[in-house]
């Protein structure tokens, strides 16, 4: 059976709709289709949709909304993350923590807003051929992005006990460190970012861009995977698509087509180069140059009690090793943890184990993270398939990231004992346990190829730039080289990691892109 | 350990396991003390009662169920990417045998016929291996089984966490 649903025949307004209600071979059409509901794809789909465009939105995660956020790691992890929470890299080295859903990421991070750093970009046109972006450019669209989010210093008063102790710490080495802003409004700072907030305070895309984009009459699919793009005359002329089935995860069986005049990509670092891949036109630069910003993380206990999975989650940073001359930047967050993410980080088994979770009132959770990619012999990971065309992420974390994270740690552990801590602990080959500032410096002699890292950064994989033997899309309009109705739009056009969270890095690219687009196509 | 070696020894693994599975060492059965209460969906019974026996270890606090446990992970599993579930399952084979458990921790039974102690140090040899590729096997099972049990409201008594708060939206008539 084939139906052909044409888009806004009839000027209804648009809707959120699951693949699973269409029927089996049904072909959607649409002038713009976009791959992928987080941070690139909801502007995008918002802005064009507002010029005028009618745009269709394909989504593999579920559509959830805040009735379905029930605060519990059980429930929501599975619901809202890729591979349900447990998403490595090819060798399990590193962890990586990405969302699934409609509004992608952004449902579940911890609302940590920056703007890119200057240098960056200064560095991508020095050495990756950015020509045609200027982060001058980007300011009004950060504005305007920061005023839809409501992006917003968080006030030292209000820090959780967590956060506090990491600000608190590092003051007291002297090192930088500053509270963040974060995209909420009417915060109740329940500490649950991470499983879908359950009062809508998060601006996340599923409440902001997206439904702007669909109250200007787009339409977001959702649970339905892009299996291939399929290329002819070099130009995509379709996209065809499986409907998950109800468990959220398997395909059903149904078959849906889509067809558009233009493409964009949005899926992200890891489902961006993974779709060009299946739809053969991998190669080149397509998956290469994935960076993570691996992390390793501290827990440390406290004679009061932290509460770590309460308050906003994370509302501290500190940057003051982001820039370390030859050697790998790093810098300095604090982690919620709840039982679950506690069990996972918590090293050892058995009555170990369980006696270390009894800790956890008084545990405080703080991260490292490592800015790859900025170094000339740091290509980053790789993406590939699988037989089954899953998505693979090949990444051999460097030793000279390493070296560096395994500095993270001692300011990490110096920082925690500078504000009360009893104990900093880390690691699981062996697990290190340290009892005073003086036990810091046994750190050096840790194996920096037992670390264990995980990751919530995905960026690159497609990257930007205006040497087509060197990188994906031009800098210009995200086109691909060689395609010339696909675009790219999200973090896999990063060349390099960010040195901060990447979310607002996303939006602000992707709004000045978008206004680029309408007015190239509308010439 | 650098990809190469890594790859080696993932090799030399899955050599072991083909060249063990003809001879009677590796072909020990599995002592199937814990079986499945529900259709399973992922995983064989074989592989399943190992990780229940797994988890078992890896999980003592009060009130954890090794067979609930195992059926939570069986779930996770069945969402996995097909390599993924094939290479899980591998993997609890690998972590049974007998073959390779005398060759790499001198033990000639399987983990599911070891006593308490001895599936300890099972664990603990893997947690302490030099070959980056058998801790890795350890962290994957640990965190499983380990994130199951904690990641549900019967464990949060045992941690001193006092679960969700009760959120009252202005507009709401009911708390979340």
């Amino acid at each position: 059976m084939s139906e052909a649903i044409p888009l806004h025949a009839d000027k209804k307004p648009g809707a959120f709709v699951d693949a699973g209600t269409l029927p089996d071979g049904a072909t959607l059409s649409a002038d713009v289709v976009v791959i992928g509901s987080g941070a690139g794809g909801a502007v995008t789909a918002a802005e064009l949709q507002r010029a005028g465009f009618d745009v269709l939105v394909l989504e593999e995660g579920g559509h959830h909304t805040r009735a379905d956020f029930k605060m519990r790691e059980d429930i929501n992890y599975p619901m809202l993350y890729q591979e349900a929470g447990a998403r490595a890299t090819k060798d399990l080295g590193v962890t990586i923590l990405q969302g699934r859903a409609v509004g992608g990421t952004t449902v579940v991070n911890w609302t940590t807003s920056f703007r890119t750093p200057e240098h960056v970009y200064a560095h991508w046109k020095q050495h990756h051929a950015v020509g045609e972006i200027a982060w001058n450019e980007l300011g009004p669209h950060w504005d305007t992005v920061e005023q839809r989010l409501n992006i917003q210093k968080v006030p030292y008063e209000e820090t959780n006990r967590n956060n506090r102790v990491l600000f608190d710490g590092m003051k007291a080495l002297g090192l930088q460190v500053d509270t963040t802003r974060r995209n909420v409004k009417g915060c109740m700072k329940s500490g649950y970012c991470g499983m879908g907030c359950p009062i809508d305070a998060k601006q996340s895309m599923l409440v902001t861009y997206l439904p702007d984009a669909v109250g200007a009459g787009a339409r977001v699919v959702s649970r339905c995977r892009v299996d291939k793009l399929v290329v002819e005359g070099g130009a995509i002329k379709r996209a065809e698509c499986s409907a998950i089935g109800d468990d959220g995860y398997n395909a059903s069986g149904k078959r849906l087509t889509v067809t558009a005049r233009r493409f964009v990509l949005s899926a992200g670092g890891i489902g961006t180069p993974s779709i060009l891949i299946r739809s053969g036109l991998g190669g080149g630069m397509v998956g290469r140059r994935t960076f993570l910003h691996p992390v390793v993380g501290t827990a440390s206990h406290y004679a009061e009690p932290i509460e770590p999975y309460y308050g906003a989650p994370q509302s501290v940073a500190s940057h003051a090793h982001a820039e370390r001359g030859d050697d790998v930047g790093l810098f300095y967050e604090a982690a919620p943890m709840h039982p679950m993410l506690a069990a996972v980080a918590t090293g050892g088994f058995g009555a170990l184990h369980r006696e270390m979770m009894q800790k956890l009132p008084w545990l405080s959770a703080h991260v490292v993270l490592a800015i790859d990619g900025f170094h000339p012999s740091e290509d980053g990971g790789t993406i590939s398939v699988r037989a089954s065309g899953a998505p693979l992420v090949d990444y051999v974390v460097p030793p000279r990231v390493r070296l560096a994270l395994r500095e993270g740690l001692k300011t990490l552990a110096r920082a925690n004992f500078a504000a009360g801590a009893k104990e900093v602990g880390f690691g699981e080959f062996p697990q290190m346990i340290l009892k005073s500032d003086r036990d810091v410096s046994r750190i050096d002699d840790y194996d920096i190829g037992r670390l264990v890292l995980f990751s919530a950064h995905v960026m690159g994989g497609c990257k930007m730039g205006d040497d087509p033997k060197r990188s994906v899309v031009r800098s210009k309009d995200l086109r691909h080289h060689t395609v010339e109705n696909l675009h790219v739009v999200d973090g896999s056009v990063f060349p390099t990691s960010l040195g901060v969270n990447p979310q607002e890095s996303i939006y602000g690219l992707a709004h000045l892109m978008a206004g680029r687009l309408v007015a190239s196509w509308k010439s | 350990m650098d990809r190469r070696t890594f790859i080696r020894r993932g090799l030399w693994g899955g050599l072991l396991l083909a060249v063990g599975g003809s001879i009677g060492l590796a072909t020990w059965p599995t002592e199937r003390r814990y079986r499945a209460r529900n259709r399973l969906r992922a995983l064989d019974e074989p592989q399943f009662a190992v990780l229940a026996a797994i988890a078992a270890r890896t999980v003592t606090a009060p009130g954890a169920d090794p067979i609930v446990i195992a059926e939570r992970v069986d779930t996770q599993m069945s969402w996995a990417y097909p390599e993924v579930r094939a290479d899980f399952g591998k993997l609890l084979l690998l972590f049974e045998n007998a073959l390779a458990g005398l060759v790499f921790d001198g033990r000639a039974r399987p983990f599911t016929h070891l006593s308490p102690e001895a599936q300890d140090r099972v664990l603990a040899a893997w947690r302490d291996s030099r070959l980056a590729v058998r801790r890795s096997g350890y962290g994957v099972l640990r965190k499983l089984t380990q994130a199951a049990h904690y990641a549900a409201p019967e464990a949060w008594p045992d941690t001193g966490y006092p679960g969700p708060p009760q959120l009252v939206v202005p507009g709401d008539k009911v708390p979340l």
